[in-house]
């Protein structure tokens, strides 16, 4: 009896923390950011649409970019979420991922875990490449995807500097998005 | 009857121990009220800590992060984050324009919950209110990042 209870026990917990204890830090030549949670993870795993995988709305080529995207670890099917990718430019994950929809890819990046905040399974793609193939695409192509979709502000400076949805806000509700006169107000107080 | 019983511990000790995300993948409608962020600035504290990177202090960048496809998630009352994937019949979470527009406001939305492998995705059904930009950070903290804010031309 003993045994058979100890075997159930161990069935139990080989089903609830499936590779709890998987260390995907090995292998990774990811950069570190120096962010209080990071940690190096390479994994391979499939790329997928998050809104079809969880409610079923399943549009052609995952969204055709206008959708976020997530990566479905093969390893232990965790639906990893990436937030960012490589570039230091508030530039996000779904463009580098979106020429891969619905294919078995290889990244290297930064998980970030923290507990504090209840952080788990979000993820800094740095690098990304199909399974089998031994040259990574470096995750750096929104600004370029910008730049394409936005030729009429062509120029110096970042992005979103010249960004015209963005400007167009701020110009009509200020930095801190409260009207323009309680911007003027606080611009004058904080630069005196 | 005794293997009965120990199938049943099995699958009771099975159940106990299961990720508790899994309950929810089938999805529950809730309605919920929090602050559209920016998920990368909050989680990564790459620009200090998540009290500084809400409201009226991050405004800027929170737009910056939402048109560079930075994924949006609404803070609500409790801290819980739930990622943002559609509001109402556009799915442009990948930088959409109404993501953008309620970058920093305090919302109130109806829909569909999801939580898998430890993070909370909501599918907005419909926007029900928008209290607009009311968390008034930049009293306490001035502009994060600092240089959102450009020093006005002498």
């Amino acid at each position: 009896m003993r045994h058979t209870v100890l075997t159930g026990i161990i069935i139990a917990c080989a089903f609830s923390t499936p590779l709890m204890a998987q260390d995907f830090s090995k292998g990774s030549t990811a950069k570190s950011w120096d962010l209080y949670a990071e940690q190096k993870a390479t994994f391979k795993a499939k790329v997928v649409d998050p809104l079809c995988t969880l409610a079923g709305d399943c549009p052609a080529n995952c969204g055709d970019g206008h959708r976020q995207l997530a990566l479905l670890r093969m390893d232990d099917n965790v639906m990893i979420l990436p937030l960012k990718n490589s570039q230091a430019a508030f530039t996000g994950g779904a463009n580098e991922l979106q020429p891969f929809c619905a294919q078995d890819v290889e990244v290297d990046g930064l998980l970030l875990e923290d507990p504090d905040l209840n952080a788990k399974n979000l993820y800094m793609v740095q690098k990304i490449r199909l399974i089998g193939d031994t040259k990574w695409t470096k995750a750096n192509r929104k600004t370029k995807d910008w730049a394409t979709a936005n030729p009429s502000v062509k120029g110096k400076g970042p992005w979103f500097r010249r960004d015209p949805r963005i400007n167009t806000d701020i110009a009509e509700n200020g930095y801190l998005g409260l009207g323009l006169k309680t911007d003027e107000a606080f611009i004058k107080e904080w630069f005196e | 009857m005794f293997n009965a019983k120990i199938i049943g511990l099995t699958i009771a000790g099975l159940a106990a121990f299961a990720p508790p995300a899994l309950a929810k993948e089938n999805g529950e409608r809730i309605a919920v009220t929090g602050e559209a962020i920016d998920t990368w600035c909050y989680y990564s504290g790459v620009m200090g800590g998540p009290d500084a990177v809400q409201g009226t202090a991050h405004h800027t960048c929170a737009l910056w992060c939402s048109a560079g496809g930075i994924p949006v998630g609404l803070l609500a009352e409790d801290g819980t984050v739930y990622m943002v994937l559609k509001i109402e019949n556009d799915d442009t979470s990948n930088g959409g324009d109404t993501q953008l527009s309620i970058a920093s406001h305090v919302i109130t939305a109806d829909g569909m919950y999801y939580a898998r492998d430890g993070i909370n995705y909501l599918v907005v059904s419909k926007v029900v209110a928008d209290q607009g930009i009311i968390n008034l950070t930049h009293e306490d903290y001035g502009p994060v990042p600092g240089f959102a804010i450009p020093e006005p031309k002498q």
